[in-house]
C-alpha cells in the first residue's frame, strides 16, 4: 500500500522492535532486507507478556504409545486378547487394522511416581523422578492418523505441506537473542528425518530466513557450508573478506544501496558463526558430571544414523538423542529462540522387525529417558526452566487394539499398535506451564472423557506462552489473514495449565 | 449490549425520508466525489469490516453487508448503517467515532483499530454520497492516451511517459543511462541468467549504440538460454519437482514437462496458445503428443503413496489445488479461503468455488501417478520416426513379391497332388500292455477303445509305401485328437507320452534304432516339453494339459531319410491317472522341415516365399533387428503424468465440501466459470477447454494484467502490483494503474508474445537508467517504486549458481535432459521408507544449470532454498528475496562456487602473463566493466597478503577441483564471485 513516508517510518520502527529487543537478531538483521518489502497486513498488537524466552520442542516421531507409558488402564488389560467391541470399529477408519482386532493390554508395568503419585510405566524410571516437573496432558486428539499430515497439522497447523512450522513463526514474531546464531534450530536422532520431511521446519510462505536450521551431528558440519574449504586457514579467509567488505564498501559509494550494507554485515555475522556455532554445539565442553545426567558422549556418531533401515540397529545405550538434549540446553542457554528435536523410530506397528511396542519401544524409552530428565533436571538447576518451554509428544497415539493386517496373533517382537488420533498424551514443562496432570480418557484409552486439548488448543498455548497472542498473530498470504491455528478460533490458550 | 446498542436510534423517520431523496437523485445526478472509493475507501472497509460484513453469510453479522451500497444503505430495522450525504445519520459514523466498547466498530475485540485519518475519510465518504464503485481490477483494462510531460524526450516508448509523469509529480528527475558495461551485463541476467560472454561483450562495448543494444536483445531473445531462465518463473508458478511429495516422496518422471515450457518459450509460443495447451491440451479435437505434454503441469500436483491414506482425500486435495493454482496463477485471485466458506473479501462464494472446480473434478488420475503418455525428446522422436521409415522399408523388403507370383505359386502347390505333403499311415499291427484295444478307421485315426487302463506301453507297426519320383520319407508327425473331432468311447483326459522310440523293421535283418530330430509342437504343456518325448529318459515327456480338447500335433524329422518298409513305434504311457493316447494319427512325409512348417503355420505363400527368395531370411532378420530395435526405442520413452478426461459415463457429480471437507458434502452443482469476469464463451464445451478460452477473452479483466505485471515484477524487482499474488480488494492498488493498463492491452494485441513484452520492456529509458541512487532519490523514494533510477536487486537462486559456473567456463550447454544432482554435502537426504538415493554427479552434468537440478520436495538442493528458492510443494508466485548469512556460507564455501572459483582463477591464470592483467581480466569476466585502480589495487594488495603454500595450497586446488595453479588466484576468485555487485543485477 502506498503509505505516506512519514507513515511507513512509523510502522517500519514499530516492526523493529517486535525483532528482539537486543537489537540484532537474525531475525532483526533479516527485518531490514524485509523492511523493504511493503506488507498490506497488520502487524501490530500480537505482542502479549511472555512467561517462557525459548522453547526445547521433543518431537518423537512416528508416535509412542500412551498405553505403556503414561495411560494406566487396567481395565484395557483386563480385555488383554479378547475381540474389540463392534462399537469401536464402526464407521472408523484405521490406517492398517482391518477385520475386527483384539484388544491389546500394556506390555509393561506402571507404577506411581512423584508427589502427585500419577501412574508412569516402569520404562521411564529417570522421568518418574522429575516426573512433579512436568503438566502430563492425557487428552490430547488430532483430525491426522496418517503420519506425514498429522506431523505437518501438529508442527505447521496444516496438514498439507507449504506452511510455516511453529518455530518459523516464533522467530518471525520475536527474532533471536543472540546475533551469532540462527533462531531456530533443528537436531535429528533415530537415523531417519521424519516423513514430512523438512517442511516440518520450513517457513512456508514466511521468508526463507525463519526457516530452522538443521544442525547435523553425524561428524559433518554442524551447519552445511560452514566450514571453510581445506587449504584456506582462518586468518586468510579474514583477509579475503576484509577485501570482499572493502569492495563492498567501494560499491556502496558508487551506487548507494543499503542492501549492500546488509550483506556486509551479514558476511561479518556468517564469519563470526564459523566460531559460534561449532563452539555452542561442542558438547565435550561439558564437565563428565554433566555428560552422565544425560547419558550424553561428544562425539558419538550411531551406526543407526547412516543405516538404511536404522531400526534394527538402535541400540539403548545410543547417546545420539541424550547429546542433541545437552546440545538444545546450549543452544537455548545462548539465546537461541526454538530448538526442535525429532527423534525418529516411534511408530511401533509390530509389522515388521524393529518396529514393536515389546521389543523396540523399551529401546526407545531407554536412550530418551535418562536424556529427558537430565535435561528437566539441569534447566531447573541453572534456574533456566521457568523461561524454557519444554514440549514432548508424538503426532498422534497408539490404539488399545492389537494391529492385526500382518499377524493376527501376539507374537514376539510383533505386538504392535495402529494410529489413534482420538487421544494420547504430551507433556509440557517450564515456561510458566503448571505440573499436575490435566485431562482423562475412558477406561481402555480410546475416546477422551475430560479436557479435550486440540492440536490448535497446543499451539496457541504454545505461543501464548512466548508472549505472542495466538489470535491475532498472522501474516497476510493468498488473501487470508494466515496463521499457525488457521483461520478459525476454535483453538484456545488451556488457561487450566497455566500458572 | 444489544440493548444498550438500540439506544443508539436516531431518528428513523427523517432517514427513511432522506434515503428516498437520495435514491431519487442518485441515478440521475451523478455525485462528484473527492474520495476515491477504490483507493481509499475500499482498503479501510476490507481490512476491518468484510470479516464480519461481507459477501460471506456464514460470518455476518447483524445481517449487515458493507460490500456493497444496496446492503449498506438497506434497512436495518429503522436503522441505516450508511445514509448517502449525511454522516450525522448514519450509524457507521456513530459507531466508528464511539468509545463505548459495547457500541464501538470494529469491535476491540476483534484485534481491529480504526485510525482517525481513516474515520475522517470514511466520514467525509459518506458525506460526499457514499457511493461505491467496482474493484479495479474486475473492470477490463483501456489504453488511456499517452500523459503530457514535460521532459518530453527522454521516452523512448510509450511506457517511459506513464513512468516519467508519476516522477515529476513527485519532483523526481530520471537517472543517467546505465554505463554500456553495467547495461549488458542486467539485459544478459534478465533475459537469460546468464552474464553476457566475452566475445558479446566486446562486440557490444565496441560500439553502444542503441541500434547495436536492439541488436544485442535480439541476439540474447533468440539463444536457447532464454527460454531456460524464464522457465524457471513459470516453473515456480507450476509447482515443479522431481518426486510426488508426503511421506514417501518417490521420484516422478516429469521433466519432459519442465522442457516442454522452455521450448515453448523459446518458440515465443503465444501466452493464449500457452495456456490452453496446459489447461486442456488433452482436449483438443487433433491434440498432439506435445499438447498432452503441457497439461501436466496439472500433474505437479502432490500424490500421497503413505499406507493407509485415503485416495479420494488427496484427490479432492490435488483437484483443490489445481483451481487455486489456475486462479492464482492466470487471474491473481486467491481461493484458499472460498473452498471452506464463501470469500469474506471478494465477490466469490463457495458455490462459485465448488462451480468452478468441477471443470477440473473430471480427470482420471485419483491420488496415482497415471494416466501416462510417452512423450518423447526431439531426439527421440526423430530417432524414433527414421527408425520406424527403416521398419517400413525392411517390411516392404520382406513382403515384396515378383508380379508372377501367384502363378509360381499354384505351379508349387501342383506337386503336391502327386506326392502329398504328408501321406498317412496304415496300422499292420500293435500290442498294448494292458489289453486296449486300437482300432484305425478310414481316416487313418486310431481309436483306442475297451477299458481305460491306468498306464500302457504301445507298440504300433506302420507301413511305408514307396512314393513317386523315388522320394524318400524324412519326417513322422503325430496328431492328437479330442473327442468332439474325432469320436470314440472314451472322454477327453490329457495325454502324457513319456517315451517314444521309433525302429525300421526289415525283412531280414535285425530292426534298426531310427534317430529322431528336431523336435516340435503345437503346444506342450508347462516342464513336459515335447523334445523329452525322445530324450531317453522315460521320467519325462510330452503332454498337453491345459490344451487338451483341441487338436494337437507334434513333427520329428528322421535323421536319414527312409526310402519304405515298415517301422515300428513305442509309446511309454505310464504317468498313470489313464493319460494315454485315445485317438491319434500318424503320418510321414518326404518334404524338407521348412516346407512343413505349414503344419504349424498354415501360411503356404509365406513358405513358399521363404523357400524361392534366396534372400529371405537375411530380409526377415532385418526387418526383426528393425523392429527389435523400435520398441527398444519406444520403450526408452519417458512416459509423463498427465490429465485426461474421464469418458462421459465415468463423470464424477460435484458437490460442495462444507467447511472445506471432503466428507462433509453439500449441495451439487454445475460446472461454471466465475461470472463476475465474464460470461462462458458461446461456442465451445463446458470443459476445460472452455475455461482456457474464458480465460483469455478480451473481456477478462484479469489475465493479461496479471502475466505482464508479473514479467514486469521480474524485471525491476517488484510488479506495478505488488502483490502479485492479489489483485482482490486485499491486494495492494497499482503504482502506475495507466500503465499497467497499457501494457495489458498491448500485450493481448501485440499477439500474446512474451518476447515482444520483454523487448519493449528492456528498450524503454526506464530500465536503462543507472541504478546509481543519490541520497535523496533514497530517502523519497527508497524502494524504487517510481523507477527514477534503473533496477538493482539480488539474483535468484538459479542465476547465482549458473553465473558463477558461466564465469568460470564451467557451464555445460545443454538444454533439457533428465533431472541432475550436482554436489550437495552427504547425508541431507534421509528421508523416510525412500531407497532413492543422491548421488553427486561427475563428469559435464555436475556443471548444469540451476534449473536442471534435481528438487526432490521434501529435501530441496539445500544452496537453492538458502537463496529463496522454493520446494514445489506449492504454486509460488513470487519468491520474497533474503540477505542472510547462510548465503555467504553457501558462495563461499560450497562445492559448486568452490569449483566455479578454480575454473575462474585457471582463466585468469590463461589469460595473460602478469598478476595485474589477470586480475583486472578476472574482474572483467566475473562483472563486464573494468574495475576501477582502486579497486584493482585492493585484489592486488589481497593477493600480496594471502600465504597459501605447501599443504595447504594442494588442499585449496584440490577443493577447487584443480590440479595445479596458484591457490592465492582461486581466493581472489572465490572474493570475485562473493562481491555484492556479482550477486545483483
Amino acid at each position: 500500500m502506498k503509505l505516506p513516508l512519514p507513515l511507513k517510518k512509523i510502522q517500519a520502527t514499530t516492526r523493529r522492535q517486535f525483532f528482539g529487543q537486543t537489537g540484532l537478531g537474525l531475525g532483526s538483521i533479516a527485518l531490514s532486507s524485509l523492511l523493504n518489502q511493503e506488507s498490506p497486513g497488520d502487524q501490530t498488537g500480537f505482542r502479549i507478556p511472555a512467561k517462557a524466552k525459548s522453547v526445547i520442542y521433543l518431537h518423537m516421531a512416528g508416535s509412542p504409545s500412551q498405553l505403556e507409558l503414561f495411560e494406566h488402564k487396567p481395565a484395557l488389560d483386563q480385555l488383554h486378547d479378547t475381540q474389540c467391541p463392534q462399537e469401536y470399529l464402526e464407521g472408523k477408519r484405521f490406517a492398517f487394522i482391518r477385520g475386527v482386532p483384539k484388544m491389546l493390554g500394556s506390555q509393561f508395568k506402571f507404577q506411581r511416581t512423584g508427589e502427585s503419585g500419577q501412574w508412569v510405566s516402569d520404562r521411564l524410571p529417570y522421568l518418574s523422578q522429575v516426573i512433579d516437573d512436568l503438566c502430563v496432558i492425557r487428552s490430547v486428539h488430532t483430525e491426522q492418523f496418517n503420519h506425514s499430515p498429522a506431523q505437518l497439522l501438529m508442527q505447521t497447523g496444516n496438514p498439507l505441506l507449504g506452511y510455516p512450522s511453529i518455530g518459523s513463526w516464533a522467530t518471525y514474531g520475536l527474532g533471536s537473542e543472540n546475533k551469532d546464531l540462527p533462531g531456530f534450530m533443528v537436531l535429528s536422532s533415530g537415523g531417519k528425518t521424519p516423513s514430512a520431511g523438512k517442511s516440518l521446519w520450513g517457513s512456508g510462505f514466511l521468508p526463507t530466513v525463519y526457516q530452522g536450521v538443521q544442525c547435523r551431528t553425524d561428524g559433518g558440519d554442524p551447519i552445511l557450508f560452514l566450514s571453510d574449504p581445506e587449504g584456506l586457514n582462518r586468518g586468510e579467509r579474514r583477509k579475503t573478506l576484509d577485501a570482499i567488505a572493502d569492495l563492498n564498501r567501494y560499491q556502496h559509494e558508487h551506487i548507494g544501496d543499503p542492501e549492500t550494507i546488509t550483506r556486509i554485515a551479514q558476511y561479518e555475522l556468517a564469519f563470526r558463526m564459523q566460531i559460534s556455532v561449532p563452539e555452542v554445539m561442542d558438547i565435550g565442553r561439558e564437565t563428565q558430571s554433566m555428560l552422565d545426567l544425560y547419558g550424553a558422549k561428544p562425539g558419538h556418531v550411531s551406526a543407526a544414523e547412516s543405516a538404511a533401515d536404522p531400526r534394527t540397529l538402535y541400540k539403548g545405550d545410543d547417546p545420539t538423542f541424550a547429546n542433541n538434549c545437552l546440545l538444545a540446553r546450549r543452544l537455548v542457554e545462548s539465546g537461541v529462540r526454538f530448538v526442535q528435536l525429532y527423534d525418529w523410530g516411534w511408530d511401533h506397528h509390530g509389522s515388521s522387525p524393529g518396529e514393536s511396542i515389546d521389543e523396540t519401544l523399551p529401546i526407545k524409552c531407554r536412550q530418551i529417558d535418562r536424556a529427558v530428565a537430565g535435561l528437566i533436571t539441569d534447566l531447573k538447576q541453572r534456574g533456566m526452566l521457568d523461561e524454557t518451554l519444554v514440549v514432548w509428544g508424538g503426532e498422534f497415539g497408539r490404539t488399545p487394539m492389537m494391529q492385526n493386517n500382518v499377524r493376527k496373533k501376539l507374537v514376539k517382537g510383533f505386538i504392535g499398535r495402529d494410529h489413534h488420533p482420538h487421544a494420547f498424551t504430551m507433556w509440557m514443562a517450564g515456561g510458566g506451564i503448571k505440573p499436575g496432570v490435566y485431562g482423562q480418557t475412558d477406561d481402555i484409552g480410546y475416546y477422551i472423557t475430560e479436557n479435550a486439548v486440540s492440536v490448535r488448543d497446543l499451539q496457541s498455548t504454545i505461543l501464548h506462552q512466548i508472549g505472542i497472542d495466538p489470535k491475532r498473530f498472522n501474516f497476510p498470504y493468498q488473501g487470508l489473514k494466515q496463521r499457525l491455528i488457521g483461520p478459525s478460533d476454535e483453538g484456545k490458550v488451556i488457561r487450566d495449565i497455566l500458572s | 449490549m444489544q440493548a444498550k446498542r438500540d439506544e443508539l436510534r436516531y431518528d428513523n423517520v427523517m432517514k427513511k425520508i432522506l434515503m428516498i431523496i437520495c435514491f431519487a437523485c442518485l441515478p440521475a445526478c451523478p455525485l462528484f466525489s473527492e474520495v476515491d472509493f477504490n483507493r481509499e475507501i475500499r482498503p479501510i472497509l476490507s481490512k476491518h469490516c468484510f470479516a464480519c460484513h461481507g459477501l460471506d453469510p456464514s460470518t455476518r453479522e447483524a445481517e449487515l453487508r458493507l460490500d456493497h451500497f444496496e446492503g449498506a444503505t438497506r434497512d436495518l430495522g429503522e436503522r441505516f448503517a450508511l445514509v448517502p450525504h449525511s454522516p450525522q445519520t448514519s450509524e457507521l459514523v456513530a459507531r466508528i467515532f464511539s468509545d463505548d466498547p459495547d457500541v464501538q466498530m470494529p469491535p476491540p475485540e476483534s484485534g481491529h483499530r480504526l485510525t482517525d485519518a481513516e474515520k475522517k475519510i470514511l466520514k467525509q465518504w459518506i458525506a460526499e454520497g457514499g457511493t461505491y464503485a467496482v474493484h479495479w481490477s474486475f473492470v477490463a483494462p483501456t489504453q488511456k492516451p499517452l500523459p503530457d510531460v514535460n521532459h518530453a524526450n527522454w521516452p523512448t516508448h510509450p511506457l517511459d511517459y506513464f513512468i516519467l509523469k508519476q516522477m515529476e509529480a513527485q519532483n523526481f528527475a530520471p537517472a543517467p543511462p546505465a554505463d554500456p558495461a553495467r547495461l549488458l551485463r542486467r539485459v544478459s541476467l534478465d533475459l537469460t541468467g546468464l552474464p553476457p560472454t566475452p566475445t558479446a561483450a566486446a562486440r557490444f562495448l565496441a560500439d553502444p549504440s542503441p541500434q547495436n543494444y536492439e541488436r544485442e536483445v535480439d541476439r540474447l531473445l533468440a539463444t536457447p538460454a532464454f527460454g531456460e531462465h524464464w522457465a524457471r518463473m513459470w516453473l515456480d508458478l507450476a509447482r515443479y519437482a522431481d518426486t510426488k511429495g508426503y511421506e514417501k516422496d518417490r521420484h516422478r518422471d516429469i521433466w519432459r514437462y519442465r522442457d516442454w515450457v522452455i521450448d515453448s518459450l523459446n518458440q515465443d509460443m503465444p501466452y493464449d496458445q500457452f495456456t490452453t495447451a496446459q489447461l486442456a491440451g488433452d482436449l483438443f479435437p487433433e491434440r498432439t503428443d506435445n499438447q498432452i505434454l503441457a497439461t501436466a503441469f496439472h500433474r505437479n500436483t502432490m500424490t500421497n503413496d503413505e499406507g493407509g491414506t485415503d485416495d479420494e482425500e488427496f484427490r479432492v486435495a490435488a483437484v483443490k489445488d489445481r483451481v487455486d493454482t489456475t486462479l492464482q496463477v492466470w487471474m491473481g485471485l486467491t481461493m484458499g479461503c472460498a473452498k471452506c466458506h464463501s470469500h469474506k473479501y471478494d465477490p466469490i462464494s463457495i458455490a462459485d468455488y465448488y462451480s468452478f472446480l468441477a471443470f477440473f473434478n473430471q480427470t482420471q488420475d485419483r491420488d496415482t501417478e497415471s494416466p501416462f503418455h510417452p512423450t518423447p525428446t526431439r531426439a527421440q522422436a526423430k530417432e524414433i520416426a527414421s527408425q520406424q521409415n527403416i521398419v517400413a522399408l525392411a517390411s516392404k523388403e520382406l513382403s515384396a513379391r515378383p508380379t508372377d507370383f501367384d502363378a509360381q505359386l499354384s505351379q508349387w502347390k501342383k506337386q503336391f497332388t502327386k506326392t502329398p505333403l504328408w501321406t498317412n499311415l496304415k496300422l499292420m499291427e500293435s500290442t498294448s500292455e494292458a489289453d486296449v484295444v486300437l482300432k484305425q478307421q478310414d481316416d487313418e485315426i486310431i481309436l483306442a477303445t475297451g477299458a481305460r487302463p491306468e498306464r500302457d506301453t504301445w507298440t504300433l507297426t506302420f507301413d511305408l509305401p514307396a512314393l513317386p519320383e523315388e522320394k524318400s520319407y524324412r519326417s513322422l508327425r503325430i496328431e492328437h485328437f479330442p473327442q468332439s473331432v474325432a469320436g470314440g468311447d472314451w472322454p477327453d483326459k490329457n495325454v502324457a507320452i513319456r517315451e517314444m522310440t521309433v525302429e525300421l523293421i526289415h525283412d531280414s535283418a535285425s530292426p534298426q534304432k531310427l534317430t529322431l530330430t528336431n523336435p516340435r509342437a503345437t503346444f506342450s504343456q508347462r516342464n513336459w516339453e515335447v523334445a523329452k518325448l525322445i530324450n531317453g529318459n522315460p521320467s519325462a515327456g510330452w503332454a498337453l494339459s491345459p490344451k487338451f480338447k483341441t487338436p494337437q500335433t507334434c513333427i520329428l524329422d528322421f535323421s536319414e531319410p527312409i526310402l519304405s518298409g515298415k517301422i515300428k513305434i513305442t509309446l511309454e504311457q505310464q504317468y498313470g491317472e489313464g493319460l494315454l493316447l485315445a485317438r491319434s494319427r500318424f503320418s510321414a512325409s518326404p518334404y524338407p522341415t521348412p516346407w512343413l512348417r505349414a503344419e504349424l503355420e498354415p501360411n503356404f505363400s509365406e513358405i513358399f516365399w521363404s523357400l524361392t527368395d534366396p534372400q529371405h531370411s537375411e530380409k526377415k532378420e532385418t526387418y526383426q533387428t528393425a523392429l527389435a530395435k523400435l520398441e527398444a526405442l519406444k520403450k526408452a520413452v519417458t512416459r509423463t503424468p498427465v490429465m485426461l478426461e474421464l469418458p462421459p459415463a465415468q463423470q464424477r457429480k460435484t458437490k460442495i465440501n462444507n467447511r472445506g471437507n471432503f466428507l462433509d458434502l453439500g449441495d451439487e452443482v454445475a460446472p461454471n466459470v466465475l461470472e463476475i469476469f465474464g460470461s462462458f464463451p458461446d461456442d465451445v464445451s463446458r470443459n476445460r477447454l472452455g475455461v482456457a478460452r474464458w480465460l483469455m477473452q478480451s473481456e477478462n479483466p484479469l489475465t493479461s494484467r496479471v502475466m505482464v505485471n508479473r514479467i514486469w515484477s521480474r524485471i525491476f524487482g517488484v510488479g506495478i502490483v505488488e502483490t502479485e499474488e492479489d489483485f482482490g480488494s486485499q491486494g495492494l492498488p497499482p503504482s502506475h494503474p495507466e500503465l499497467l493498463d497499457w501494457l495489458a492491452v498491448d500485450f493481448r494485441e501485440q499477439g500474446w508474445s512474451i518476447k515482444t513484452l520483454l523487448k519493449t520492456i528492456v528498450s524503454s529509458s526506464t530500465y536503462q537508467q543507472s541504478a546509481a541512487a543519490s541520497p535523496d532519490h533514497l530517502s523519497r523514494d527508497p524502494r524504487n517504486r517510481l523507477l527514477a533510477r534503473g533496477p538493482r536487486f539480488r539474483l535468484s537462486a538459479e542465476t547465482v549458481r549458473d553465473q558463477a559456473l558461466a564465469i568460470s567456463g564451467l557451464l555445460t550447454n545443454q538444454l533439457g535432459g533428465k533431472s541432475v544432482m550436482p554436489p550437495q554435502p552427504s547425508g541431507v537426504w534421509k528421508t523416510t521408507y525412500s531407497g532413492d538415493d543422491w548421488k553427486n554427479v561427475t563428469g559435464p552434468d555436475r556443471y548444469r544449470r540451476g534449473l536442471y537440478t534435481y528438487l526432490k520436495r521434501t529435501s530441496p538442493y539445500p544452496a537453492m532454498t538458502t537463496f529463496d528458492a522454493g520446494s514445489g510443494e506449492v504454486c509460488q508466485v513470487r519468491r520474497i528475496r533474503t540477505n542472510t548469512p547462510l548465503q555467504a556460507l553457501v558462495t563461499l564455501n560450497d562445492t559448486a562456487f568452490l569449483e566455479a572459483a578454480g575454473g575462474l582463477a585457471q582463466r585468469m591464470q590463461q589469460s595473460a602473463d602478469d598478476l595485474e592483467k589477470q586480475i583486472v581480466n578476472g574482474f572483467t569476466m566475473t562483472l563486464v566493466r573494468q574495475p576501477t585502480p582502486r579497486e584493482t589495487r585492493r585484489l592486488i594488495d589481497l593477493y600480496s597478503s594471502l600465504s597459501i603454500d605447501g599443504e595447504a595450497s594442494t588442499a585449496l586446488l584440490n577443493a577447487s577441483a584443480l590440479t595445479k595453479g596458484d591457490p592465492r588466484l582461486v581466493a581472489i576468485a572465490n572474493v570475485l564471485l562473493n562481491l555484492d555487485e556479482t550477486l545483483m543485477k
